[in-house]
């Protein structure tokens, strides 16, 4: 194998070295800022090269697979299957986005914060490759130094409660998961490992709780959802994009990469329970969605509802749910980030985030009010886009499952209709805002920060036309990952 | 003629490079002043505990690894030696925060001979195969340490602290004084392997055993500083010259682990059923109770001396386990400990000397935009202490909880998450003040410029790269600690 070719390993170094690079070179603000954006599209070219050197099928590749802690059975196991490959690409482009939407409001922002938003990507990838439990933990757990700082210190006005409750609630979970983590290996038989595959499944219902709360609260999954509304609201908007858009998706992921197999049957004892939190999420979530008076407020509930359909997709244990879950987890972090870019970039403009004070803001911005449109109508799952196709595929899962899962799942829609047709009504149309008329004028050609969404909105229009190009690689893995807990369930 | 024992002076290397320091710095004192002295007094001080990590590294496999010397008084094993590459390590920190502190610019020989004397103390009682040496090597690092507490004899604070640590440690030193007399008289011998042996085939007086056990544990819970034995070590902390402060809570806390470890596992593992129970009853206080009072301080050091007695009740997690894996993760929790818990003091003690006065959350807001580096040293101290991945903080709670669930002591690695998440609680909020934009309103202004700014931030700079290395690239340590820690066992 050629010895330069790009590897996973290689996918998480790059940002990790850039961050060092950036937090101890004496550059300004805004070369930081530019900087910064190029490793995040140098990883964005390198995991187009991983897409298209993939072989479909052939399992696990780009691996490296070195002892870390030998003694304690711990490797350095990364690498990427089709959903790993499916999550990989989401994250780098996601950050790609997010890093330009940042180094193009600039503002308060110094080199530290660019260091760390490629830290976060870092910790991302790792999470996103993992092939063993404690890296799969140290990419999950790493996310939140970054983030502790990017809330805490650049956040709004209420950011240290924000902070204090995101952090707390996120690390007091996956502590107890890593408690769990040990148990686990030390439970199995022969040489202590923590290689996913490895494992064998596991009965214990109390490791089990751990692995589940530790995912219900990064989803979230209600009631696990407490830290949510603050933490969105406080973040910059391009750290509440990656928060919806990938650091949520870290929670559904580590729900179908390791929940399911490895604990085949509490999950299929306990299915009904979970499947009944998700669509209290996913209906609570949305119908506080349509009552909230801000942008961010909506994007953030929505979200709620948003995971809650996910996890319903998951817990179906079928292979349609999985792979609509799957699907839907990209769809969802295109269409999220890009929602609250465009708030942020609504707020920067007008001053305001509030509806109150919005309104009108298609007079005289077609590109604005396009862009709007697309991803409002993306969102709420309009036949022929990408996001019908996960849902309905979700929606066949649940059906598969029971009628009234797929009944009560299939109000999703519905409800997605009516937050997402008010958001985009409440901005684009209705009387022309306060803010808006004292912000600035309108402008055909807009500012950059715009610019920075268009990557995601093409993405979801790409994918609208050939959703096969996502499924075609996940299908084998995520049905491979369901197929245990399916079989416990059926027996 | 008077029989002398048969001392094997490589054996004791490590030690006699401090003592021969010591005794050079006592002439140095004499001959230089001023600056000179102080920067004479520091470079021979960092050359000691250079050269005694070095030959204890050098000794690692002498005698096989485990090897009784001075008439089976003292056991050089490999794990002596990582304790004493330890206490050189948090020696080398010191001594670089210490070097900007006004009293360095008048009694820098004095300080620094003590210093290297209270490390001759740790590393002999991190050897001690038996409670006469064990005695004799915790006095000579306790009564150096009282004399350290003292050294700003201009204030109040420091000359309290040193009183109460005076009183309360001669009281922990009575007790496990009284507690090694009562098991020479179940068995008849101060040697650990000897008392091993007698309390191993049941000839032993079970009741003055009893004794002897619970009051020896009392008389090092008071040195680890384990809660209800806790009382002095925040008034003791606060008051105590920063530095010193720094020195006692790596230091001191890792030798009187090693010790207990020691005591427990190669004198008395026959009682194991006895110290196992009353030992997790201590760590899950301490973890409570420490984490819980942390919450409720204002000024950092008494906050980070909450903080220490939290982590005694990790720390006592890896002794209770009573195995290879906990004896190895206790020494690697060490070495991270030490790293990380200095490089908290040295930023506490830069910011102190700027403000000339006790540090506590308000006056640190807003520092990390005044001085970005030593505030990320702090910061991501702080994220260590706190155990977050890609810190060796994470890996040595990793190590320890491992130890734990495998012994069967599930519940106390439960017990540590739980404390772990009330850490978070004021850890988080140093790290907020530190970087708190404050809108409008001025940071406490810098009455003075540090001195030895650049000292405390490469003392800061080493404790990252320890960090650091251990978190990222933990193979050889922890295969070290595997290595050292494999007699430390109990046999089941």
């Amino acid at each position: 194998m050629d010895s330069l070719s790009i590897n996973a390993t290689a996918l998480i170094a790059v940002p990790l070295v850039g961050a060092v690079l950036l937090a101890l070179l004496p550059v300004s603000r805004a070369l930081a800022g530019y900087l910064a954006t190029l490793v995040s599209l140098a990883v964005a070219g390198a995991v187009a090269g991983l897409v298209y050197r993939f072989d479909i099928g052939g399992g696990e590749q780009f691996a490296t697979d070195e002892a870390w802690v030998a003694d304690l059975g711990i490797r350095f196991h990364v690498g990427i299957d089709g959903l790993s490959l499916a999550m990989v690409a989401m994250t780098a482009l996601v950050m790609a986005c997010a890093v330009g939407y940042a180094a193009w409001e600039g503002g308060a922002r110094t080199r530290a914060y660019y260091a760390l938003l490629l830290l976060l990507e870092s910790a991302l990838l790792l999470l996103f490759t993992a092939q063993d439990l404690i890296m799969f933990y140290v990419g999950f757990e790493a996310m939140l130094i970054p983030l502790y700082f990017l809330i805490g210190v650049w956040g709004g006005a209420r950011r240290t409660q924000a902070t204090l409750k995101f952090i707390v609630y996120t690390f007091v979970g996956t502590l107890l998961m890593l408690v769990g983590m040990i148990a686990l290996a030390l439970d199995q038989e022969g040489p202590i490992t923590f290689d996913i595959d490895a494992l064998s499944g596991s009965t214990s219902e109390w490791i089990f709780a751990t692995f589940l709360v530790a995912f219900a609260i990064k989803s979230p999954i209600w009631p696990f959802h407490g830290w949510l509304p603050d933490a969105y609201r406080q973040s910059p908007p391009e750290v509440a994009a990656v928060l919806s858009g990938l650091a949520s998706k870290a929670g559904a992921y580590g729900l179908l990469r390791l929940v399911l197999p490895i604990f085949p049957e509490p999950v299929a004892e306990y299915r009904d329970i979970l499947l009944v939190l998700a669509m209290i999420g996913l209906l609570y979530g949305s119908l506080l969605a349509f009552r909230q008076p801000d942008s961010r407020g909506v994007i953030a509930y929505s979200s709620i509802g948003q995971m809650g359909l996910i996890t319903l997709g998951i817990f179906v244990l079928n292979d349609r749910g999985a792979s609509g879950a799957a699907f839907q987890m990209v769809n969802h972090a295109l269409l999220s980030a890009s929602l609250f870019l465009l708030a942020g970039w609504v707020a920067t403009q007008t001053g305001s985030d509030l509806f109150v004070r919005l309104g009108g803001l298609a007079r005289g911005r077609p590109i604005l009010a396009t862009i709007v449109l697309v991803v409002g109508v993306a969102t709420l799952a309009v036949p022929g886009s990408s996001t019908f196709a996960s849902e309905f595929l979700i929606l066949l899962g649940a059906f598969e499952y029971e009628v009234w899962a797929g009944v009560l799942a299939s109000t999703a829609i519905v409800l997605a209709a009516m937050y997402m047709l008010r958001w985009i009504s409440a901005l684009l149309h209705d009387r022309v805002g306060g803010a808006v008329e004292a912000g600035e004028p309108p402008d055909l050609v807009p500012s950059g920060g715009l610019l920075t969404i268009v990557p995601l909105v093409l993405a979801v229009l790409a994918l609208s036309f050939y959703p096969f190009g996502v499924t075609d690689r996940i299908d084998a893995d995520t049905s491979r990952l369901a197929e245990p807990a399916a079989e416990a369930a059926a027996r | 003629m008077i029989e002398t024992p048969n001392l094997q002076w490589s054996a004791l290397a490590p030690d006699l490079v401090l003592l021969g320091g010591a005794g050079l710095l006592l002439l140095v004192a004499v001959l230089l002043g001023g600056r000179t002295q102080r920067d004479v007094a520091v470079f021979i001080g960092l050359g000691c505990f250079i050269g005694s990590a070095a030959t204890a590294i050098a000794i690692w496999d002498f005698g096989g690894g485990d090897w009784l010397v001075a008439s089976e008084q003292l056991r050089v094993d490999r794990f002596g030696n990582g304790m004493r590459v330890i206490v050189a390590g948090a020696g080398v920190l010191t001594l670089l925060v210490a070097y900007g502190w006004d009293r360095m610019e008048t009694r820098a020989a004095e300080f620094v001979a003590l210093l290297l004397l209270a490390a001759v103390g740790m590393d002999l009682l991190a050897v001690a195969n038996s409670f006469v040496s064990l005695f004799v090597a915790l006095e000579l690092f306790s009564i150096t340490l009282y004399a350290m507490c003292a050294f700003d004899l201009t204030s109040r604070f420091s000359l309290e602290s040193s009183l109460k640590y005076l009183v309360l440690g001669s009281v922990g030193s009575a007790v496990l004084l009284y507690g090694a007399a009562f098991l020479y008289g179940a068995t008849g011998s101060f040697r650990f392997d000897e008392i091993a042996a007698a309390l191993g085939d049941g000839a032993a007086d079970d009741r003055l055993a009893l004794a002897g056990t619970a009051m020896v544990l009392a008389g090092l819970a008071f040195k680890i500083s384990a809660v209800p034995f806790h009382q002095w070590t925040p008034d003791v902390y606060d008051g105590a010259p920063t530095p010193v402060t720094g020195f006692m809570a790596a230091a001191t806390k890792a030798v009187a682990f090693a010790v207990l470890l020691r005591v427990l596992l190669q004198a008395l593992p026959a009682q194991a059923d006895q110290w196992q129970p009353a030992l997790a009853t201590l760590a899950i206080l301490s973890l409570i109770f420490g984490n819980v009072v942390a919450l409720a301080q204002t000024n950092v050091k008494r906050m980070l001396a909450y903080s220490s007695i939290g982590h005694a009740g990790y720390l006592l997690t890896a002794v209770v386990a009573g195995s290879e894996l906990g004896s190895s993760a206790l020494l690697f929790y060490l070495a991270v400990y030490t790293a990380m818990t200095i490089g908290s003091f040295a930023a506490v003690a830069a910011r102190e000397r700027e403000i000339g006065g006790p540090v506590t959350l308000d006056t640190l807001r807003g520092w990390g935009f005044e001085r970005p580096y030593l505030a990320g040293v702090m910061a991501l101290s702080l994220l260590s202490l706190a155990g977050f991945p890609l810190t060796g903080g994470f890996l040595a709670k990793l190590v320890v909880w491992q130890a734990a669930v495998d012994a069967d002591y599930t519940y106390l690695a439960v017990v540590g998450v739980v404390a772990t998440a009330i850490s978070l609680g004021y850890y988080l909020r140093i790290g907020f003040a530190l970087f708190d934009r404050r809108d409008g309103a001025e940071p406490t202004p810098s009455v003075r410029r540090a001195s030895g700014y650049p000292m405390v931030l490469a003392a800061g700079a080493l404790s990252v790269v320890v960090i650091l290395w251990l978190g990222l690239y933990p193979t050889d340590a922890i295969d070290w600690a595997r290595d050292a820690a494999r007699p430390f066992a109990l046999g089941r």
